[in-house]
């Protein structure tokens, strides 16, 4: 039978129950939703990278690697794998396919012994160390409509590559394809990769060999029947072999050794130093393991605060339930029902609300993951893999079972509460206490209104439900905040890139190792600024030495504060990432990758690096330092059609392209805000409605007395907004410094990835503010609507 | 000179199928200035009497003319209108509000009636003046019905309409609430109707009207009706 009043009092308090099972649904939702997303880019990268063999070091020459240096870096204590490794950006050459297409490349791979640096095969052709075809992007080939068996063919220095599609493939190398460190998000459109095999690759440089050789018979005079021939004499193996080493820039390997001590070992044995990328400096691994922390930071906050706020609800509505059923336990007490059956009873709610929560919240949070983390998803155009496999973290397992636990726990605790004493005293209804506050001690209490006294006197005297209220509107505009803030952020970032640091129109890339002395004639020609970009390590940390000539003011470097930086030549600038390495005033030492020298440098002040960790400083400094660098780019207010070919050039960025390639990780971000801010409704309207719920019940007698005495509904529906109001006044003062400061913890715990200063619009301000007062209003009107159909006869009998 | 009349009123309620009549062509008028007990057995449809007097509900049938004025033409507005100004009511269990104090119970009805009296005149004629910033649930009883009366006579009304008004008072204090609700209404110039299932109560009144089963049975005016503290229960 008392099944039945289960069922009964649950139907009864249904739009309690509702609101119970929708906030610990959101609660757990929400939880598991956010760190199943982290999880899973740790999961199914995780797998990716071990089933493709993802280097763990990256050994990098500009003058490449002979077989002997690989046999002797493959011969240290602690490498398990290692291979020779080409990873070269090469354009598609407009034929066939690509005729008209516009410029597309490719990254093109060649992992030498293929025990490093492997790829999946999605269809086709297996790999092959001798075979002929080319191993091209799912990813890219489906943009570009292109088939297994159709031709490609690729501008390979003053060479060509070309070969038949054989097979698709996903390789985790480029798990995120990014052409070049301005790239932020894959565009499969223009950009891809593909890889070919050694056996190819020393095809194409024989041939390459071949044709330079005969050139320069055919300019000595020889005649071209006789060249060709004579040229194949001229190219042997050596000949090739040489020209593989020097191709071969990078070796990858796999090994568990600390960088420090593959550094010592790898000087050792070449008697040089050798810039030393680990993967988790390394772009893929860096910005995968990037996204996950920024998972595991956004999961720490958010999900806590709803499963927080789902536990308060829960606390508030089973309190205010057992003391309305305080008669009926009172009731069942005076029947002979022992305390434990009654308990046990009343415990059912919480632990059937929680279990229902936990199993919609499951399904929910599947979809939270699934909604970022999936081949269709909001990750799905940054990641690039074979297997999008949800997983879940070890502890979220346990944690639910708490949050069931706790949401049983507070029944138990709510009835035992109300069971206090004999039956004389569980009979006796619940009279909350009434005596006068301090506020309505002072004079000016007396003066108020009606209205305003009875509000104030209930809110002092429901605290947990004013309490809850507050924190609901809080957590409202706290999430509105932090959500369109964010996008603020990310705007403000762009605008700051467009317009403050970025003053031309073209980024012309220079082919690597370009002298200042070979590349002067090009930037005079193009009347542009210069920056060189190496390798650097600050006391055995990587971080990018970014010379910079800007007297044309083509692009800018910013402050902490955004403002440009008239770039000084007594010292350099340090980026507010490494602020941590040195102080301004203090001096900083670095060692080029690829050569014994260390420099000392002061640090005159911080910079806001938009992509890199950099050490900045003019080129005159760096000349003045006796640094050798060669020149990354030219920075130009020529179009790409007004600037000519040159052999030093390797390719040419527009910036508009540049920043429209921004526009799809914006678009993720409004993926996330638009999240938020549902949430953040979804949160206001259940616990603004269910609190207002439960206070309109209990103060409906009240309001039938006055409805009785001659209150017109619509007064007294003015009575229930206004304290809706008050709270959410109370609730925006409160919420939107805490949605700024919240924003601001995240951001600072983001910094390792971006160096984004906090930007808030006032339509950020007004939207988050009218959004809050639109829901806090809507669901005070929904309350107070409720008032029109108040039967006044039968509610001053419930009284009775 | 009437003040009240029903014309063949009837209430009916209905549950699905079921249905439920609460007053049967009910036809009466009450003078101004008059005492008037509405006697009966629990469920005979008393307090429906006095809920669509008082303008708490509305008649499915009949026409009611208070002072004048139809009420049982009144809109949701109108009928509100209706209870702020004309009528006081005095509840069994009192409904005062118990987040206000004492005064404030009282002058809450200043806001709303275009006529009333000062409500510390009138607490201080039920004799309550020391508990002005007293809550409810700090008084007995009988000092909450008294606050009762106060707040009911406060709006100056022309009716005052009481609901078993002693009901979950000791005879003591029933007798003096009733003592002081005949006093203040005759200083006042007020009709009183009170709905009571108490025969001693009607030994008061100036006129009974019995009902049973949603009809009356008698209406009967008394010459001679006794003083409060000549009444016994």
């Amino acid at each position: 039978m008392l099944i039945r009043k289960v069922l009964r009092t649950a139907w009864s308090y249904k739009a309690q129950f509702i609101s119970m099972i929708i906030m610990s649904t959101l609660g757990i939702g929400v939880f598991l939703g956010f760190n199943m997303e982290w999880r899973t880019i740790e999961y199914d990268t995780g797998n990716f990278f071990a089933d493709n063999n993802y280097a763990d070091y990256r050994l990098y020459s500009e003058s490449g690697f002979s077989k002997e240096d690989f046999a002797a870096i493959a011969s240290i204590k602690g490498v398990d794998k290692a291979s020779r490794f080409l990873a070269v950006n090469l354009d598609i050459k407009n034929e066939g396919k690509f005729q008209d297409k516009g410029k597309k490349s490719l990254s093109l791979d060649v992992s030498e012994n293929y025990t490093v640096s492997t790829f999946t095969l999605m269809s086709g052709e297996k790999y092959d160390e001798n075979g002929d075809g080319i191993w091209l992007s799912d990813k890219f080939a489906a943009a570009n409509n292109i088939l297994e068996g159709d031709s490609l063919t690729l501008a390979f220095q003053d060479s060509e590559i070309s070969g038949r599609v054989v097979g698709l493939i996903k390789a985790a190398e480029h798990m995120i394809c990014l052409a070049d460190s301005n790239q932020l998000m894959p565009d499969y459109n223009i950009y891809g990769y593909a890889y070919i095999s050694p056996a190819k690759l020393r095809a194409v440089l024989r041939e390459k060999l071949l044709k330079t050789a005969e050139a320069e018979l055919v300019k000595a005079g020889v005649p071209e029947e006789v060249a060709r021939q004579k040229a194949g004499e001229m190219v042997g193996d050596q000949e090739i072999e040489q020209a593989l080493n020097k191709v071969f820039a990078a070796i990858n390997l796999r090994s568990s050794l600390p960088k420090a001590s593959l550094e010592d070992a790898v000087k050792e044995k070449l008697g040089r130093t050798i810039m030393v990328v680990a993967k988790d400096e390394h772009v893929v691994y860096k910005e995968a393991m990037g996204e996950a922390k920024e998972g595991k930071t956004m999961g720490s906050v958010l999900p806590v605060l709803f499963l927080i706020i789902a536990l308060l609800t829960m606390v508030t509505t089973m309190h205010r339930i057992a003391t309305k059923e305080k008669t009926q336990i009172g009731i069942l007490k005076a029947l002979g029902f022992k305390n434990s059956t009654i308990l046990l009873h009343y415990s059912f709610y919480g632990l059937f609300i929680g279990l229902l929560g936990a199993a919609f919240g499951a399904v929910l949070g599947l979809f939270v993951c699934k909604a970022v983390m999936s081949e269709n998803g909001m990750m799905g155009t940054y990641f690039d893999m074979p297997d999008w496999t949800s997983a879940v973290p070890t502890f979220c397992y346990p944690l639910i079972g708490i949050a069931i636990f706790l949401m049983a726990l507070i029944s138990f605790l709510s009835v035992k509460f109300q069971l206090r004493g004999n039956a004389a005293d569980a009979l006796r209804p619940y009279i909350p206490k009434m005596h006068k506050t301090m506020l309505e001690g002072l004079p000016f209490f007396e003066k108020l209104n009606f209205a305003t006294k009875w509000n104030v006197r209930d809110l002092l005297r429901h605290k947990s439900r004013f309490s809850m209220t507050l924190i609901g509107i809080v957590g409202c505009m706290v999430l509105l905040v932090g959500g369109l803030g964010m996008r603020d952020t990310m705007a403000g970032f762009l605008d700051l890139l467009d317009n403050d640091i970025s003053h031309y129109v073209t980024k012309v890339n220079l082919v690597p190792n370009t002298g200042y002395e070979q590349a002067k004639d090009l930037i005079a020609a193009l009347d542009g600024d210069y920056e060189s970009l190496s390798g650097i390590s600050i006391g055995g940390y990587t971080a990018v030495l970014d010379i910079l000539s800007n007297e044309k003011n083509r692009i800018s470097i910013v402050d902490e504060d955004n403002k440009p930086i008239a770039l000084s030549d007594d010292g350099a600038y340090i980026c507010l990432r490494l602020k941590d390495k040195a102080s301004i005033g203090d001096y900083i030492e670095f060692s080029p990758y690829g050569g014994d020298e260390t420099y000392r440098v002061k640090i005159v002040g911080y910079n806001r690096s938009v992509m890199t960790e950099s050490l900045t400083m003019s080129a005159k400094l760096a000349e003045s330092l006796g640094i050798k660098y060669n020149i990354s780019s030219i920075y130009t207010m020529k179009s790409t059609a007004e600037i000519p070919q040159n052999e030093l050039i390797s390719g040419k960025q527009d910036k508009r392209q540049l920043m429209d390639s921004f526009l799809s990780f914006v678009s993720i971000i409004d993926g996330m805000v638009l999240i938020l801010v549902i949430a953040a409704v979804i949160l206001g309207i259940v616990v603004l409605y269910n609190l207002g719920i439960m206070s309109y019940i209990e103060r409906s007698r009240e309001l039938a007395t006055l409805k009785v005495l001659g209150f017109r509904s619509q007064k007294i529906g003015s009575l229930l907004i206004m304290q809706n109001i008050w709270l959410t006044v109370i609730g925006v003062i409160i919420g939107l410094p805490a949605g700024v400061w919240v924003l601001n913890w995240l951001l600072n715990a983001l910094a390792g990835e971006y160096e984004l200063k906090l930007m808030l619009g006032w339509m950020t301000y007004t939207v988050s503010i009218l959004l809050t007062f639109g829901v806090s209003l809507f669901v005070g009107w929904l309350v107070a609507g409720k008032n029109k159909k108040i039967d006044m006869v039968e509610a001053l009998k419930a009284g009775e | 000179m009437a003040i009240v009349k029903f014309e063949s009123v009837s209430r009916v309620y209905t549950s699905g199928d079921h249905e439920l009549r609460a007053l049967d062509r009910v036809s009466f008028t009450l003078d101004e200035g008059k005492f008037v007990v509405i006697l009966g057995p629990s469920g005979a449809g008393k307090s429906t009497l006095l809920n669509l007097l008082g303008g708490l509900d509305s008649p499915t049938i009949g026409k009611i003319t208070v002072a004048g004025t139809d009420i049982s033409k009144l809109n949701d507005d109108e009928l509100a209108d209706y209870r702020a100004s004309q009528v006081g009511f005095v509840f069994q269990f009192y409904n005062l509000i118990p987040t206000l104090t004492v005064y404030e119970n009282v002058k809450l009805v200043a806001e709303i009636s275009p006529k009333a009296l000062d409500a510390k005149e009138m607490i201080e004629r039920v004799g309550l003046l020391d508990h002005l910033n007293n809550f409810p649930a700090e008084l007995s009883g009988g000092e909450q019905q008294r606050i009762s009366i106060a707040r009911a006579l406060c709006k100056n009304p022309q009716i005052l309409l009481c609901d078993e008004p002693t009901g979950a008072l000791d005879s003591a204090t029933g007798v003096m609430v009733l003592k002081l609700l005949l006093e203040m209404a005759r200083n006042y110039g007020k009709t009183i109707v009170i709905v009571t299932h108490n025969q001693n109560i009607a030994k008061m009144a100036d006129v009974v009207i019995r009902v049973k089963n949603g009809q009356i049975r008698a209406i009967e005016e008394q010459e001679n009706p006794l003083a409060a503290d000549e009444v016994e229960w």
